[in-house]
């Protein structure tokens, strides 16, 4: 079991009001999974998502990564916990526009401070599993949305982690942009990634294992 | 991870090249107007540190009470020396006499020059340290010795050797050189003392001073000293007070000398009395330019920390991105100080470079010769010191602000800077305009009283007004040389006279006069002038009659200024009696006063009569028919034919005049100089808080837009706010700069007042900066496609 999730509330107070954005959630997964998150616009997809990802807090309810508390973390060790076993994929994919393809990839590692030596083998295998040694000096801008996502999905496994969490990562490119990427997704998880992704598109949601649907932030 | 914060710094300075620009441009030339206030404090302050006996140094002053005011002066009784030293030598290293420090013709074979120089006893050498390239210190021993500075006896020797060439003093006697010395630098009172023959030889020749009947009634020389190793200036002070008090007769006795030491560390800077208090001087320039400095620097670092926090705003995205990759709070605040310490020494190399340019430019304005202190480590370790210090404030606010922000709300875009994050930035913005519009207001007040003191009525006429200085031979021809100028149409007429028109060279004392008060001692300038004097120079009689040759009795008689006749307090003046010990004069005439000495006082009650002996100068007044080349090489001819081996030199009224306001125009050309920067730092900062705001409103101008806003609209918009912070700003500045003006007016007695019209003007001024700088960016942003800008969203 990678993680775990057990009566989790989040709310936000507006007005006299207590609104809730997610409500009760329960939910465990496996190494190797492959999980989509569906729901309509402000079900708690993304709020789900980024708990997962401990850039968010909850109000109530238990959360265990790896058999570790993570509600009972204080913020330091869970910066260290998910530095060293989670990757991020964004919609928006992004990537720091004054840094080169190479430098973005080669962010991570500097934060979990690799030797020199160390970084340029990392990041040469990244950049030569994703095919895109040529374009390691170009700046984002330069660069499609598609091949922008690829350097996010680089960026995001350079550190090697267990677990990837992509918040639509296909949302702002074309079909078939969109397909590459999903098939690289496959790929890593036949690798043994563990993948959750937020969508809204049915046909990527078949190239996970298992489909969550939130509605108002519950699960249905 | 240093090199990758500096790879990003040095991106986001060239991919925001305007910004980058202006926040690095702005902050060096804050930084380099700091540094050129700073050298040239520290040029201030380390005067006359080149003497090693600087802290025991003095020269020996007195306090004098005449006209019911303590007047203060360095002329001294010329036993006053000699004095000291046999009744408090033990207190002292040195006491040593001296003369006047004036021009005096050298000459060497064929070479004459006129040279500023000084006798003095024989110490001085030891005293002033002086650093000897020729001969030893000891050289001024033997009477007939003089001693040259390196810049004289390379005008008459070259690199030859001097040493025992036989030179001749002012056409009179023989010297023999026996020292050079280096040069005494321009950051020395003495500066101008180019060479020094022993005091002894003035006496031999002046053989009057040792057959004064009064030796202590007469002050015409200097004295200084220097403090035994173990005295202590203040005990010494009080000790000497009364060293003149106890020698002077009955009628001396009255105007209470008190006789005390004045510091070298205060020649320079504190060097003003006002009724017998040391009252500052040169010093108060100091405090005044410290400031300016130091606000023109806070405005400088104001701008560079709103800049720099307005664009770092747009970072808010990298710092999501860099937290969700893994990076801790506090690598993020590195990064942003690392950052903004480039940026600011990036700045301080610049700002020395500027310096290296304005230098020169500063040097003329200042009337100054500072230079780049290279070899002073404190110069580096200050600039440094500071530029870091200026990153690391300036960094705080991104550094600690931007790093707090959770990714998950930067990432969805959910950060709203807030109105209010504005609200710091437009005090900052405010307060550098009242900053800048004090200082517009300050320097046309600077400048208005100057104009006002040099419109103010002089009593004389002074264009084509020249003085030359008397010989024996030109004295003894005066009726020749103006038979002969006259004649030949160089001149209109000329007078031989005590006093050129732009000093006082003569006071006496010792007056009597009906009504007035036995035990007032009194003090006036008092001028020995030819029958000619009055047309010469274009006075106006207001009562009674000018000097005339017709009046065979006019020898005793004598002239007085309008002040004069007021401070008698006399009814009728003219036929009154005036008497001077045991000899009578009578009042012929009343003259309107006219202004000899400071532009910025009242007129001395001044008196004139007739000359009885060779006098200093002669006055000249050119004719108007004729061009001022002709004429002068008419009169220079003439003289020559008298003045065979003294060089010609002669002084132009008009010119000596307009050196009365050197100080003012100093003052007036150096807060124009920093105002003009202030303004330019200031614009630089309202410019990068307008192009901050007009992205900050981006959507909302976008939606304006959509929704039909014309350009003028929103130009009118996005502009009113900077309006209403730069009428706050006058608001605030104009008491201050009033409050602040008129006590500098106060410093003048003959003063201008402070017209309404400055500080409109100075707003309006402000006003329209402010719209010119805000309507480039409003104008920009409003006519941006709003379809853009809503896309961005």
């Amino acid at each position: 079991m990678l993680l775990e999730i057990k009566d989790l509330f989040k709310w936000v107070n507006s007005g006299g009001n207590r609104i809730f954005l997610l409500n009760d959630i329960e939910l465990t997964i496996n190494e190797g999974d492959f999980i989509s998150i569906m729901g309509p616009s402000g079900s708690g997809k993304t709020t789900l998502l980024n708990i997962i990802g401990m850039l968010d807090d909850f109000n109530e309810g238990e959360y265990n990564f790896l058999n570790e508390p993570v509600h009972t973390l204080k913020e330091k060790y869970r910066a260290n916990l998910y530095k060293e076993y989670i990757g991020f994929v964004f919609q928006s994919y992004h990537l720091i526009d004054e840094l080169t393809v190479y430098e973005n990839i080669e962010t991570p590692l500097l934060y979990k401070n690799y030797k020199s030596s160390e970084r340029k083998s990392l990041v040469a295998d990244m950049l030569d599993r994703f095919n895109i040694v040529g374009k390691k000096d170009l700046f984002p801008s330069q660069l499609s949305g598609g091949q922008q996502q690829i350097v996010g999905i680089a960026r995001a496994l350079i550190s090697n982690p267990k677990l990837i969490l992509a918040d639509e990562p296909t949302g702002n490119l074309n079909s078939k942009q969109g397909e590459e990427i999903m098939n690289l997704f496959k790929e890593l998880n036949d690798e043994g990634v563990t993948i959750i992704q937020v969508t809204h598109s049915e046909k990527n949601a078949t190239y996970g294992s298992k489909i969550i649907n939130l509605l108002d932030g519950r699960v249905v | 991870m240093l090199r990758n914060y500096f790879k990003i710094a040095w991106r986001n300075i060239l991919v925001n090249k305007g910004s980058s620009a202006i926040n690095i441009g702005g902050l060096a030339v804050g930084m380099a107007v700091v540094m050129l206030i700073g050298l040239w404090i520290y040029n201030e302050l380390s005067f006359n540190k080149y003497h090693q006996n600087y802290d025991k140094i003095v020269q020996v002053m007195q306090h004098q009470t005449y006209n019911d005011v303590v007047g203060t002066q360095v002329a001294n009784p010329a036993v006053m020396a000699e004095t000291i030293r046999n009744e408090y030598g033990s207190d002292f290293k040195y006491v040593l006499q001296a003369s006047w420090n004036y021009d005096h013709a050298l000459s060497y074979k064929d070479k004459v020059f006129f040279k500023p120089g000084s006798y003095f006893e024989p110490e001085v050498t030891e005293m002033l340290t002086l650093n000897m390239l020729q001969g030893s210190r000891d050289g001024l021993k033997e009477m007939n010795s003089i001693m040259l500075s390196q810049s004289v006896a390379e005008v008459f020797f070259g690199k030859e050797n001097a040493i025992g060439e036989i030179m001749k003093l002012d056409d009179k006697v023989d010297v023999k050189v026996t020292g050079v010395y280096e040069d005494l630098p321009d950051a020395t009172t003495l500066q101008s003392l180019e060479f020094i023959v022993p005091w002894d030889l003035y006496l031999s020749y002046n053989s009057w001073i040792k057959d004064m009947e009064d030796p202590w009634g007469s002050n015409f020389t200097q004295t200084f000293a220097q403090l035994g190793d173990n005295s202590i200036l203040e005990t010494v002070s009080s000790k000497i007070k009364d060293v003149k008090l106890s020698k002077v007769t009955e009628e001396g006795r009255r105007y209470k000398p008190e006789v005390f030491l004045h510091p070298m560390s205060k020649w320079h800077l504190q060097s003003n009395f006002e009724n017998g208090i040391n009252t500052g001087g040169r010093i108060d320039n100091v405090w005044l330019f410290g400031i300016i400095g130091v606000f023109v620097l806070l405005l400088a670092c104001i701008n560079f920390m709103n800049l720099s926090t307005a664009r770092s705003e747009k970072r808010a995205k990298e710092v999501g991105i860099r937290k969700a990759v893994g990076s801790r709070r506090i690598q993020l605040i590195m990064q942003f100080f690392n950052e903004s310490i480039l940026i600011s020494c990036l700045a301080f190399i610049l700002s020395i470079l500027l310096v290296i340019i304005i230098l020169p430019f500063f040097n003329t304005i200042a009337d100054s010769k500072i230079t780049i202190l290279w070899a002073n480590p404190i110069f580096w370790v200050l600039g440094i010191g500071f530029s870091v210090l200026t990153g690391i404030i300036a960094g705080v606010y991104p550094a600690l602000y931007l790093s707090s922000f959770k990714p998950v709300k930067v990432l969805k875009g959910a950060i709203r800077i807030g109105r209010y994050a504005a609200i710091p930035r437009k005090i900052l913005v405010t307060s550098q305009f009242a900053i800048s519009i004090t200082l517009i207001i300050g320097t046309i007040v600077v400048y208005q009283q100057i104009q006002y003191a040099q419109n103010r009525p002089l009593g004389y006429e002074k264009n084509g007004l020249i003085s030359i200085n008397t010989t024996e031979e030109t004295h003894k021809h005066i009726e020749a040389i103006r038979t002969t100028l006259k004649g030949n149409g160089a001149i209109v007429e000329m007078t031989e006279t005590t006093s050129p028109m732009t000093a006082v060279y003569n006071t006496n004392g010792g007056f009597d006069w009906e009504g007035k008060d036995p035990n007032l001692p009194v003090d006036f300038p008092n001028n020995a002038v030819t029958e000619e004097y009055g047309k010469t120079i274009g006075w106006k009689i207001k009562k009674g009659r000018d000097f005339s040759r017709d009046f065979g009795a006019d020898s005793l008689a004598y002239i007085l200024n309008e002040s004069a006749a007021t401070f008698m307090n006399l009814k009728d003046p003219v036929g009154k009696i005036l008497r001077r010990g045991d000899r009578s004069f009578t009042i012929i005439g009343i003259v309107e006063d006219m202004l000899i000495q400071s532009p910025y006082k009242p007129v001395r009650p001044s008196l004139f009569h007739l000359l009885r002996r060779q006098e200093n100068t002669f006055i000249l007044k050119l004719n108007p028919a004729m061009s001022v080349n002709e004429s002068m090489s008419k009169v220079e001819a003439v003289f020559k034919n008298y003045n065979t081996s003294i060089p010609f030199v002669a002084n132009f009224v008009d010119e000596e005049f307009d050196k009365k306001f050197g100080n003012e125009k100093k003052i007036g050309q150096l807060a124009a100089f920093f105002t003009f920067l202030a303004i330019f730092i200031s614009c630089l900062g309202l410019f990068g808080l307008a192009s901050y705001v007009a992205e900050q409103r981006t959507k909302e101008i976008g939606i304006r837009k959509v929704l039909g806003a014309t350009v003028i609209k929103l130009w009118n918009m996005l502009s009113k706010d900077f309006l209403i912070l730069v009428i706050i700003a006058c608001a605030i500045a104009i008491p201050i700069a009033y409050y602040i003006m008129d006590g500098w007016l106060q410093k003048f007695d003959y003063r201008t007042s402070i017209s309404w019209w400055i500080s409109i003007f100075a707003c309006i001024g402000a006003l329209l900066i402010t719209i010119v700088t805000v309507s480039f960016q409003s104008i920009k942003a409003a006519r941006s496609n709003p379809i853009k800008s809503l896309k961005t969203e």
